[in-house]
């Protein structure tokens, strides 16, 4: 790091939908996105979204990763960490890496959670499977 | 080549020894040039056109935020460099571009910082600061894609290239990432009568390229504090249209 490099700051682009604020439409957003009002339409974040306990959401929702307090009516797809507090009230489709949710939390809808790649049961006579056979009987 | 423009207020005579320091100061650092004094009765454009036309490349503003908005009117995508002897009250503006006031400015004038800034467009004109629109019942259209209403009517709703005065880049808003920030604050109202405490309640922030301002009954948009328009009003932030000579401490 240069010793002569002006002191760096880092400007992050942050939108935030205040309490009795409503906004409609296809509302995306390339940095963190707080919202405590009332959004209705599509919501997209690449970022983080936080959505307050007094929010109301009627989306499909995507983001980076996620904490939820409010209420959203519509599927939400994260890429990373999806916390539920205790106040969220999701109605809709979960699916998300890691999946938080806090007690009293309400959750209505399908969750599909870290990854998707699953294992094949492996046919006999081939890897691992066979290896385990051997050892059985020299036992 | 340098043209510098004083606001009429330096007329006063409490304002003498300021300009006179400014002077020598200009002049032992060898930027002195050609100075016109501002009046009501001279059209701004015409004049700085006039003089780009004669060769001058640096336009300094002498005065305040108010002489600073006016200018910036002028020499927009003109290919001229903007810069500011901040005097008296109300110089928000230099203070976010890191300029001191009085003959210190000269300094800052004479390193010539250059940066390139980013401006606002409301409809056919051009704004530094931003656009304030009173308390009223508007929509704002963002980015072609999504509707923002603040549910009361009593919302101050600005439209900011530069939050003049900010200290840090943390509380204004950078007049470089091509983004202007539509602020919403609602006054969250307390007690009853006389008793009434006027609260902010949580303010609403979004960053956007594109806006149109409209209402129902035509409402008024000041711009930076001079002009004054009625909705429907179309915001675009133009990057980069404005060079000017800034200091080492500015809030960006």
């Amino acid at each position: 790091m240069s010793m002569f490099k002006k002191d760096e700051y880092t400007h992050e682009v942050e939108t935030v939908i205040g309490p009795s604020v409503k906004v409609e439409g296809d509302f995306s957003a390339q940095g963190n996105v707080t919202i405590e009002g009332s959004l209705s339409g599509k919501l997209r974040t690449e970022q983080h979204l936080t959505v307050g306990s007094e929010a109301k959401i009627w989306a499909n929702v995507v983001a980076g990763s996620a904490a939820i307090a409010g209420e959203i009516q519509g599927n939400i797809k994260v890429q990373e960490g999806l916390e539920l507090a205790s106040t969220a009230r999701v109605f809709g489709d979960v699916k998300a890496s890691v999946l938080s949710i806090a007690a009293g939390a309400v959750l209505h809808g399908k969750c599909q959670i870290g990854e998707e790649q699953r294992s094949r049961p492996e046919k006999p006579g081939t890897g691992a499977a066979e290896a385990v056979d051997t050892e059985a009987t020299e036992q | 080549m340098y043209l510098y423009l004083y606001d009429s207020f330096l007329n006063h005579k409490k304002y003498g020894t300021t300009i006179a320091r400014i002077e020598t100061k200009l002049t032992d650092m060898g930027i002195g040039g050609k100075i016109i004094r501002l009046s009501p009765l001279r059209n701004l454009k015409e004049l700085i056109a006039e003089e780009i036309g004669s060769g001058v490349k640096t336009v300094v503003v002498v005065g305040n935020d108010k002489t600073i908005n006016e200018v910036v009117n002028a020499v927009t995508g003109q290919d001229v460099v903007l810069g500011i002897i901040p005097i008296g009250p109300d110089n928000t503006i230099a203070t976010a571009m890191g300029i001191p006031t009085n003959e210190e400015a000269c300094m800052t004038l004479a390193a010539r910082i250059i940066i390139n800034l980013d401006v606002g467009k409301i409809n056919n004109a051009y704004f530094l600061s931003g656009v304030h629109v009173a308390e009223s019942t508007v929509e704002i259209h963002c980015e072609q894609q999504y509707t923002v209403i603040p549910e009361t009517s009593q919302a101050t709703i600005t439209v900011c290239n530069i939050r003049a005065g900010a200290a840090s880049s943390h509380q204004g808003t950078n007049p470089q990432d091509g983004l202007l920030e539509v602020s919403i604050n609602q006054p969250n109202r307390r007690g009853l009568g006389f008793f009434q405490r006027k609260q902010s309640a949580g303010a609403t922030l979004i960053p956007c390229k594109h806006v149109i301002i409209k209402s129902k009954q035509p409402v008024s948009v000041v711009t930076d504090d001079l002009r004054v328009l009625k909705t429907p009003v179309t915001i675009n932030v133009v990057p980069g249209a404005l060079r000017m000579i800034v200091g080492k401490n500015r809030s960006f």
